[in-house]
C-alpha cells in the first residue's frame, strides 16, 4: 500500500506520495538566487547536488506566513526541486477506496488531483506533475509568482 | 477881767443914772441960770448920754449875738469848716462861752461827721467790694451748677455704664467657669488621648517587630524561589535537548519510512519499526513539549510569585514606612497631648484665678455702683445746696447794692458839712 506524507499549507491539509521523496531534512542555509519569482527561497546543497526551494504555499498563493524548517526534497527523477511548506503532519497510509475526485468547481490552478478521506480530515493530494509544469511556465515567463 | 451881762446891764443902767444925776449936779455948781428949757436939755443931755452909753455897750454884745447868729446858721447849713471867732473884748461875757460851746460843738459835730464819712466811704468800698464778690460768687455758684448738672448727667451715664459693666462682668464670670469646665474636659480627653496614643505606640512597635519578621521571610522565600528558579531552568535546558533529540529521532523516523517505502516489500518491517520510532519520538516530543509547558507555567508561576513578592516586599516597605510615620504621628500626639494636657490646666488654674478676680470686680463694680448713687444723692443735694447758696448770694447782692444806696445816701447826708480840712 502506498504512503503519503501530509502537511498544511495554511490551513489545509495536503499530502504527496511519498514515492515522489527523496527525504525530509533540517533545513541547511538557504542560498539567495537573482532574477527569480518570489516563491523560489532560495538554493541549498543536499548531499553535494544544489536543489532549489519552492516556498509551496506561496506559490499556490496562501498567505501563510510561517515556514516549517523542515524541507521535503523531491526524489531527483521527479524534479531538482524541494518544498517548504507551512507545517510538515506525518506519514499515513494511501488507501485507493477512501480517495475521491477533486471537488467540482475548483480550479485546475489548485493542482489538487483528489481527495483523500482519512479519519474525519480531507487530504488534498497534489498533482505534482501539474505543479511541476506550471512551475516550469512561471520560470519561463519569469512573472510572478 | 469877765463881766457877766446882768452885772454889764445893772452896771450900764447905774452909769446912766448916774451921769444924768451929775450932770444936774454940774449944772447947779456951774450957776448957770435956769431956762426954761434948762429941763429940756438935761432930759435930751439925759437922753443923748443913755443912748451913747446904751450903743457903747450894747455895740460888742449884739456884736457878739450876730457873730453867733451866722455861726449858728453856717452849723445849721453844715459849713464847720470854720470856728466862731468873737471880736476882742477886755469884758468877756456868756457870749464868749456860748461861742465856745459852738466852737466845742463845731468840733464835735466835724469829728462826728468825718468819721460818718469815712465809715460810709467804707462801707460804700466794702458794699461795692461786696456786691461784686457776690456777683462773682453768683457767676461762680452759676458754673458751679451748670457743671454739678453735668456732674449728675455723668452720674447717670456712669451708673448705667455700671450696670452694664455689672452684668457683662457677670457674664464674663459665667464664660471663664464654663472655660474652666471646658478646660478641665480637655485636660481629661488629652490624658485618655496621650495614654491612647501610648498604646497605640506600642501597638505601632509590635507591627514594626512583626513586619519586620514578615519582611525577613519573605526575603528568605525570594531567594528560595530564585534558586528554584534556576532548578527549573536546567529542566528547561535539558528538555530543550530531549525535544531536539525527539524531532531528530521523528526526521530520521520520517526518512526511514520514505526509504522504507522506496524499498518496496522489503522495507515493509523497517518501516514498521520506523513507523514505532516516529510514535516513540512523537510521543516523547510531546512530553518534552508537555515538560517544557509545565516548565513555562512553573516559570510563570514563580515569576508571578517573584512579582508577587516584590509587591510584597514593597508593600512591607510601604508598610514600615506608614507603621515609622504612624509611630512618628503617636509620638506627635502625645507630645501635643502633653502639651495640650498642660495648657488646659494652665487655662483651668488662669480662669480659676479669672473667675475670682471677676468676683472681686463684680463686688467691686457693685460697690462703684452704690458710691455712683451715692455721688448721684450727693450731687443732688450739692445741686439743691448750690441753688439755694446762688439764692443767697442773689439776696446778698441785693443786700449789697441797697447797702451801698445806703451808703451813698449817707455820704450824700453827710456831703453837706464842710469841714474845711479835706478836699470838699
Amino acid at each position: 500500500m502506498d504512503q503519503v506524507l501530509t502537511f498544511r499549507l495554511e490551513n489545509e491539509l495536503y499530502g504527496l506520495e511519498v514515492d515522489r521523496i527523496q527525504e525530509v531534512l533540517q533545513s541547511p542555509p538557504l542560498h539567495y538566487i537573482p532574477r527569480t519569482p518570489p516563491s523560489f527561497l532560495g538554493s541549498i546543497n543536499v548531499h553535494g547536488s544544489p536543489r532549489t526551494v519552492l516556498d509551496l504555499a506561496r506559490f499556490l498563493e496562501f498567505a501563510a506566513e510561517v515556514r516549517d524548517p523542515r524541507i521535503v526534497v523531491l526524489t531527483p527523477s521527479s524534479s531538482s526541486l524541494a518544498f517548504s511548506v507551512t507545517q510538515l503532519e506525518r506519514i499515513v497510509p494511501l488507501d485507493p477506496e477512501q480517495v475521491f475526485p477533486r471537488q467540482e468547481g475548483a480550479a485546475a490552478g489548485s493542482c489538487i488531483r483528489s481527495v483523500l478521506q482519512l479519519e474525519e480530515q480531507m487530504i488534498n493530494l497534489l498533482d505534482l506533475d501539474l505543479l511541476l509544469q506550471r512551475v516550469e511556465e512561471v520560470c519561463e515567463t519569469g512573472g510572478a509568482p | 477881767m469877765r463881766l457877766e451881762l446882768r452885772t454889764k446891764f445893772i452896771g450900764g443902767f447905774v452909769l446912766v443914772v448916774g451921769s444924768i444925776v451929775l450932770l444936774d449936779f454940774v449944772v447947779q455948781s456951774m450957776g448957770i441960770p435956769e431956762f426954761w428949757w434948762s429941763d429940756a436939755v438935761e432930759t435930751l443931755a439925759g437922753i443923748l448920754l443913755g443912748m451913747f452909753l446904751g450903743v457903747g455897750m450894747s455895740k460888742a454884745f449884739t456884736g457878739n449875738v450876730r457873730v453867733l447868729t451866722e455861726g449858728a446858721e453856717r452849723i445849721s447849713d453844715g459849713d464847720l469848716s470854720r470856728s466862731i471867732r468873737l471880736g476882742h473884748t477886755a469884758f468877756p461875757d456868756e457870749t464868749e462861752d456860748l461861742a465856745n460851746s459852738f466852737n466845742s460843738l463845731v468840733e464835735s459835730l466835724r469829728k462826728l461827721v468825718g468819721r460818718i464819712r469815712g465809715s460810709s466811704d467804707t462801707v460804700a468800698n466794702t458794699a461795692d467790694g461786696l456786691s461784686s464778690t457776690a456777683e462773682q460768687m453768683s457767676v461762680s455758684s452759676q458754673e458751679i451748677a451748670g457743671a454739678i448738672e453735668q456732674i449728675s448727667l455723668g452720674a447717670e451715664t456712669q451708673a448705667e455704664m455700671v450696670e452694664r459693666s455689672g452684668r457683662a462682668i457677670k457674664e464674663m464670670a459665667t464664660s471663664v467657669d464654663l472655660v474652666a469646665a471646658a478646660a478641665n474636659k480637655l485636660a481629661n480627653s488629652a490624658d485618655e488621648t496621650a495614654s491612647t496614643a501610648q498604646q497605640g505606640g506600642d501597638n505601632v512597635r509590635q507591627a514594626m517587630a512583626s513586619m519586620k519578621n514578615v519582611l525577613s521571610t519573605v526575603e528568605a522565600s525570594g531567594q528560595k524561589i530564585v534558586s528554584y528558579n534556576e532548578l527549573v531552568q536546567r529542566i528547561g535546558t535539558i528538555v530543550d535537548v530531549i525535544t531536539n533529540i525527539a524531532q531528530q529521532t521523528n526526521l530520521l523516523a520520517l526518512n526511514a519510512t520514505i526509504e522504507a517505502a522506496r524499498a518496496g516489500e522489503y522495507g515493509r518491517g523497517f518501516a514498521v519499526v520506523a513507523e514505532e520510532i516516529r510514535k516513540l519520538a512523537d510521543s516523547t516530543g510531546e512530553s518534552a513539549g508537555e515538560i517544557t509547558q509545565l516548565v513555562e507555567q512553573v516559570r510563570d508561576e514563580s515569576q508571578k510569585v517573584q512579582a508577587t513578592m516584590a509587591d510584597s516586599v514593597r508593600l512591607l516597605d510601604g508598610g514600615r514606612t506608614a507603621i515609622d510615620t504612624t509611630g512618628d504621628a503617636f509620638e506627635r500626639i502625645i507630645d501635643m497631648a502633653v502639651g495640650t494636657q498642660e495648657r488646659a490646666g494652665q487655662i483651668a488654674e488662669m480662669s480659676l484665678h479669672q473667675s475670682e478676680q471677676s468676683d472681686a470686680v463684680v463686688r467691686a463694680i457693685e460697690e462703684i455702683a452704690k458710691i455712683t448713687e451715692d455721688n448721684a444723692s450727693a450731687t443732688e443735694e450739692v445741686s439743691a445746696a448750690t441753688e439755694e447758696q446762688s439764692a443767697s448770694m442773689e439776696e446778698m447782692a441785693r443786700s449789697a447794692m441797697e447797702l451801698t444806696d445806703q451808703a451813698r445816701q449817707l455820704m450824700e447826708s453827710v456831703r453837706r458839712f464842710k469841714l474845711g480840712t479835706d478836699q470838699e
